[in-house]
């Protein structure tokens, strides 16, 4: 009873935070108008009618499916976030020039009123650990760290010049994902999911998948809802035992026990609702019900076994085991089955050099090999399925990694390592509205700045709901009495990666 | 020679108008000034309230004949006129209450403020008449103004049309714009910040507090630009940095025109200036992906009758009145329920048979759905045996058919199809066999490997 009574008191606080002063202003202005006109009207009264209920889909069923504004050349999303912020110098942003300035010291000039997170004093340089080809019709540049990769690169666009102002991880993988490095606001697949429901309604919306080993620094409020409703947060499913945590019966709960104890629920939320005509006691019957055709199919959809045998060597998935391989094999399941967002985080991609893990020419080799088949496999099965006509996948980290060796404490060290960077990194996006083999971004001799067409993270995100088909500057959401957006004040589209 | 009369009555309206407000703020003034048993104003009150209400009477009938003779439409009056008979009536209530009772009770007071309410309420409701419904609203910043739900002219931006740009006045359709959106809420005619009104020509030239802020063919010199390009901190960068920044290219546009001498003659074909330059204001007029024949909307309650029996059913988009269906949920979807869909025949433009159980009969229906752009059948029972059926859907452009059982044969009969532009086979049989040639349109046919590297199982 006790707790009966702490939800009906959250109830009623969240119902009073609601009523700004604006609003009582607002009642004042209507009632003070109703009582001048009451004896007008010829002493007939106020009517004394209830209002008709109108409900919305949406008080029924949160999640029911809503048009875009205008019409998303992608449905779905597919977001490759890898946690730790892989190195751009090793992969995508070849810079020769870095590689003659070799271990000399850094000039002073790209220093100046920069703070780092680890490097002190006058760093030494340190030029690409990797290879670099030009691959496929469009000439980018790719390392010898994605050999599959760089087959497919054609089909991707990238941006070589992001920038983020935030040098630490937490702060930067909320940057990322919820527009803000505070805590608070709702993710980039809370957002998407708010606006357009989800099409499966026996699946969430947006569901998440970690791999790595660890969770990303931010923890899980970088798929948090933030001010919007909590059922637009992600869910994160394993791909190892059960794949939604509670969502299994009990042992000893037959399908059937569930199925009569859920009716009885709703026939007394109905008898409920009859009464009040509340209609958050519809969503709730509508969540039972949801919950209930969830226990089956999220099961099915997270189950990778049925998947034929070429499936599993081109994704070099092995099931059973928590890997981004499989996760990248989930991501398609998923978005084949209509799941609007798909969020995957890797974690492992810190390459400060204070370790053979973290070096990036060896322990980043490594992370790149985990990552370099999945990924591919993953944008070519969505291709040959015509996924990838509808789904927007995007690859990044929080940010990007020094052209300057990590010294940490002022110390040489004994790995090669990069630290933090947000002045210049390299993200790419591929499938739904995205132009193939497109290239946008040019960053300095030493790939430590932009220099022409930089882009931030408000710009990337207004570039994703553009692509869902929102625009990014009228996507907002009252919050503490002023609409909020993703984008809060900022974000430019970019145009030159879109068909 | 009474014709004149009603007319020129009318005319006084607005003079009268003035009148009971008059009368009747300075009764209710001393409604609220007397104390509670205390009967000193109570004679004045009486008067002014009995003047009020004869002036208010008289406003309403010169408001009526004004009205009557002098072209205004009944909508754009109406409320105006019943809330003007209403606090008529209202005061001649009061006084008449005032006499009856002889005493002002808390309650009179009420119902006087009341009518304050009701006389300002009508007195604004005539102003919206006479200087446009947006009068107060126009001095108020363009924040507020959206925030209230106006549309302001001024966040429109720069717009260019694709087709014939070169014929555009630069000053007039590409600075103006550029101004109006990102200045005029503080550099207008009402509102000069720093004494400067960037809403037209002559203004700007008149420049600001700190003079002139355009010297023709020197941008540099021209505060119109320089402000523009300072950091963002700068108190003097413009506009200030809690507003929306001008972009790149506007800037450049600003600044190019100053150079090319800052008058309202040029054109923007004679410019000079690279095209590139107004890519991001160019409204595209892009082919559209969905046909561009007119329909009707599907009423909202065809569309809940879908929902209820298990279809994801949704416009495209909210401007758009094709429809989206997908049986993601309703894997029973048989050959025996196409009548379900019969209300949104025209409508749909793209339908998700995915993993249902049609079969080859349900091409006969498809003929039905003339605008069907997106077709998914994969995983269903079509086996490629009348495949050409398709032709007739003319507006088809992507069709899947991954994992069924079609070949290359049953595609060569879709080989004439008048818009198919993608079609996707994966896993079936045509996916495996030798391409004999090339289609009109693009051939998915997947089995994508990757080959295993000697680097794929090296660990470093
Ligand atoms: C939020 C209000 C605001 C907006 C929007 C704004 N300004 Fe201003 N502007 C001011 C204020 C306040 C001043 C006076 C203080 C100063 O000189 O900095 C000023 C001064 C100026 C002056 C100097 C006038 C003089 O001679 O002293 C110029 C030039 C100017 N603005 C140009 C612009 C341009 C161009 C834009 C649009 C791109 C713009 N402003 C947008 C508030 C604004």
């Amino acid at each position: 009873m006790k707790h009966l009574d702490k939800l009906i008191q959250e109830l009623s606080q969240q119902q009073l935070e609601k009523k700004t002063r604006r609003h009582f202003l607002m009642d004042c202005v209507s009632k003070m108008g109703g009582l001048a006109l009451a004896p007008l009207m010829f002493g007939c009264g106020l009517d004394s009618k209830p209002k008709g209920l109108e409900l919305s889909q949406r008080d029924l069923n949160p999640l029911a499916p809503l048009p875009p504004p205008f019409r998303g050349k992608a449905k779905s999303i597919i977001y490759l976030h890898m946690a730790g912020a892989p190195s751009q110098l090793e992969l995508f942003d070849y810079k020769p020039e870095l590689a003659k300035y070799h271990n000399q010291p850094c000039p002073e000039s790209l220093l100046e009123g920069k703070t780092f997170a680890f490097i002190r004093g006058v760093p030494n340089l340190l030029g690409p650990q990797a290879n670099f080809t030009q691959k496929g019709e469009s000439g980018a540049w790719v390392s010898d760290f994605l050999p599959h990769f760089s087959q497919v690169i054609d089909d991707v666009a990238f941006l070589k010049a992001v920038h983020t102002d935030q040098f630490n991880h937490g702060p930067a993988q909320l940057f990322m994902q919820t527009g803000s490095p505070r805590l608070g606001r709702p993710s980039l697949g809370s957002w998407v999911t708010y606006g357009l429901g989800t099409e499966n309604q026996n699946l969430p919306g947006f569901v998440v998948l970690t791999s790595g080993g660890k969770t990303p620094d931010a923890g899980k409020s970088v798929w948090g809802s933030g001010f919007l409703p909590s059922v637009y947060q992600g869910v994160q499913c394993r791909s190892k035992g059960d794949p939604v945590l509670y969502l299994q019966d009990p042992d000893g709960m037959s399908r059937d026990m569930k199925k009569n104890l859920i009716s009885a629920i709703n026939d007394v939320n109905k008898e409920e609702f009859n009464q009040y005509g509340d209609p958050e006691i519809l969503a709730r019957i509508n969540q039972y019900e949801m919950a209930y055709r969830m226990q089956i199919e999220v099961p099915e959809v997270m189950d990778i076994n049925d998947e034929p045998e070429y499936i599993h060597e081109l994704y070099g998935t092995q099931p059973g085991k928590e890997s981004f391989a499989n996760n990248c094999l989930l991501a398609r399941k998923l978005v084949e089955k209509g799941v609007r967002v798909v969020q995957l985080y890797d974690w492992g991609w810190d390459s400060h050099g204070t370790d053979h893990d973290g070096s990036v020419d060896m322990g980043l080799r490594n992370k790149c090999r985990e990552i370099d088949r999945p990924m591919t496999a993953l944008l070519l099965d969505l291709k040959q399925r015509g996924l990838l006509e509808d789904t927007l996948v995007v690859w990044g980290g929080e940010f990007g990694r020094t052209p300057m060796q990590e010294n940490r404490e002022g110390k040489q060290q004994s790995f090669l390592g990069r630290d933090h960077h947000g002045d210049a990194f390299t993200m790419w996006m591929a499938g739904g509205g995205i132009k193939k083999g497109a290239s946008y971004g040019i960053t300095d001799d030493f790939g430590f700045s932009g220099i022409d067409e930089r882009v931030s993270v408000h710009d990337i995100h207004a570039t994703i709901l553009h692509l869902m088909g929102f625009d990014h500057e009228k996507f907002t959401y009252d919050f503490q009495g002023r609409p909020f957006r993703l984008t809060d004040v900022e974000g430019e589209l970019i145009r030159k990666i879109i068909a | 020679m009474i014709d004149f009369v009603f007319p020129l009555f009318g005319r006084f309206h607005p003079i009268l108008v003035h009148l009971p407000i008059g009368f009747l703020a300075f009764g209710i003034i001393l409604v609220f000034l007397s104390k509670k048993g205390e009967n000193k104003h109570l004679d004045s009150i009486r008067l002014a309230y009995l003047l009020g209400a004869i002036a208010a009477v008289l406003s309403s009938i010169s408001g009526f004949l004004q009205y009557q003779y002098e072209g205004f439409s009944w909508e754009s009056v109406q409320f105006h006129f019943y809330f003007g008979c209403t606090t008529a009536l209202f005061s001649f209530y009061l006084f008449y209450e005032i006499n009856k009772y002889n005493s002002i009770t808390s309650f009179y007071k009420l119902k006087s403020g009341a009518l304050f309410a009701l006389m300002l309420f009508t007195g604004h409701l005539g102003g919206n008449i006479t200087h446009g419904e947006t009068y107060l609203i126009e001095p108020l910043p363009a924040e507020v103004q959206n925030f209230l739900g106006y549309e302001t002219t001024a966040n429109k931006g720069l717009e260019i049309p694709e087709i014939g740009w070169e014929e555009l006045v630069y000053y007039e359709d590409v600075v103006q714009p550029i101004l109006n959106q990102n200045c005029s809420s503080c550099h207008n005619s009402r509102n000069k910040k720093g004494n400067l009104d960037l809403s037209e020509y002559n203004a700007l030239l008149k420049g600001g507090e700190d003079g002139l802020v355009l010297t023709g063919g020197n941008p540099e010199q021209s505060s119109l630009f320089t402000r523009l390009v300072l950091p963002k901190e700068d108190d003097d960068h413009m506009p200030p940095k809690e507003k929306r920044q001008l972009h790149s290219e506007e800037i450049e546009l600003i600044k190019h025109w100053i150079s090319l001498g800052g008058t309202t003659e040029s054109k923007l074909g004679d410019a000079g200036i690279e095209p590139e330059l107004l890519e991001p204001f160019i409204k595209k007029e892009e082919t559209p992906f969905y046909p561009t024949t007119a329909v009707s909307s599907v009423p909202e309650d065809n569309l809940n009758v879908l929902k209820e029996s298990g279809f994801f059913a949704e416009p495209i988009s909210e401007e758009s009145n094709w429809i989206m269906i997908s049986c993601i949920n309703l894997s029973s979807f048989s050959d025996a329920d196409w009548e379900k869909l019969n209300p949104v025949k025209e409508q749909l433009a793209f339908l998700d048979l995915s993993r249902t159980q049609i079969t080859d009969q349900s091409l006969d229906e498809l003929v039905g759905f003339p605008n069907l752009t997106v077709l998914k059948l994969n995983e269903t029972g079509i086996s490629g045996e009348g495949l050409e059926k398709l032709l007739k859907n003319e507006n088809l452009k992507n069709l899947y058919l991954n994992k069924t059982q079609v070949t290359l044969e049953h595609l060569e009969s879709l080989r004439n199809h008048p818009g198919l532009e993608k079609v996707f086979v994966f896993d079936t049989p045509a996916s495996g066999n030798e391409l004999a040639g090339e289609f009109s349109f693009y051939l998915e046919r997947g089995n994508y490997l990757l080959p295993k590297l000697a680097t794929d199982t090296i660990v470093y």
